[in-house]
């Protein structure tokens, strides 16, 4: 830890650091939480069944229960802060052009809330089991 | 820790394993968001593309990935956050691997016959 800053120079560094710390803080207990999560999540789409099963129907049906709806959040929105940080680190280790790091991060931190933004609306917006429904009494369709 | 020792392999993992889980991440959730055009919308194209075997073998990576990253994340919050986390960083480094292929081998033994079987 640095000295207590006495110019504004190293509050600033200071400060930034703290700004860090927080990150620093939430990598560690979003991965935590996020190995549960995730695990989890690949146990049941990826191993208990044969992933290769996976079509709209199982999604629709999945998606419609709202258990899976609340889990889905928690993952979506962990996984994206945790992922868009690392990249960020990633970014700020390999890149030292200012204008590159710039883009590169602005590029990441766009795409990643626009997805966000879709996986929410993927979640919430729709009722698949309407949409199941409808498909089931007109049968089956590919 | 670091100087090529085994503390430099565990960042560079996790480091390569992160990047490469952030950007699945990314289009997987693209990939699952197209549900919302309906049943007869790309969905189901999207995912018959995807569960060709190269992109199977490609899950495959996706979970060592997972499972490497979260263990050497455990690692990493037990050396952060414990005092003696560090003097058994090397150990503990060790042992997520092992744990790693411990989880991965019943996972190839259930996915690899899925593959060369073709299409459920």
């Amino acid at each position: 830890m640095a000295a207590r800053p006495r110019t504004l120079e190293q509050a600033r560094a200071t400060y930034d650091t703290n700004r860090e710390l927080a990150w620093w803080v939430f990598m560690r207990i979003s991965g935590f939480l996020l190995i549960f999560l995730v695990f989890a999540h690949i146990f049941f789409n990826n191993i208990q069944i044969n992933v290769a099963t996976v079509d709209y129907a199982y999604v629709a049906e999945r998606l419609s229960k709202a258990w899976v709806k609340v889990y889905e959040s928690f993952l979506l929105g962990l996984a994206m802060l945790h992922g868009s940080n690392g990249l960020r680190y990633s970014i700020e280790d390999y890149f030292r052009n200012p204008a590159t790091r710039f883009w590169l991060k602005a590029v990441v931190f766009t795409v990643a809330a626009g997805l966000f933004v879709v996986g929410v609306m993927a979640l919430w917006a729709f009722s698949y089991q309407q949409m199941g429904d409808a498909i089931n009494a007109v049968g089956h369709g590919g | 820790m670091y100087r090529g020792r085994e503390g430099q392999w565990a960042f560079v993992l996790h480091r390569i394993s992160g990047v490469a889980l952030a950007l699945y991440l990314l289009l997987h959730v693209f990939d699952v968001g197209l549900v919302m055009y309906g049943p007869k919308g790309p969905f189901n194209v999207f995912l018959a593309f995807y569960h060709q075997w190269p992109f199977r073998i490609g899950l495959i990576l996706v979970m060592a990935a997972v499972i490497y990253h979260g263990l050497n994340g455990l690692r990493i919050i037990v050396m952060d956050f414990t005092s003696w986390g560090i003097k058994y960083q090397r150990g503990m480094w060790y042992g997520v691997l092992v744990l790693t292929t411990a989880l991965g081998i019943p996972i190839l033994i259930k996915v690899v016959p899925e593959i060369l079987a073709g299409k459920a």
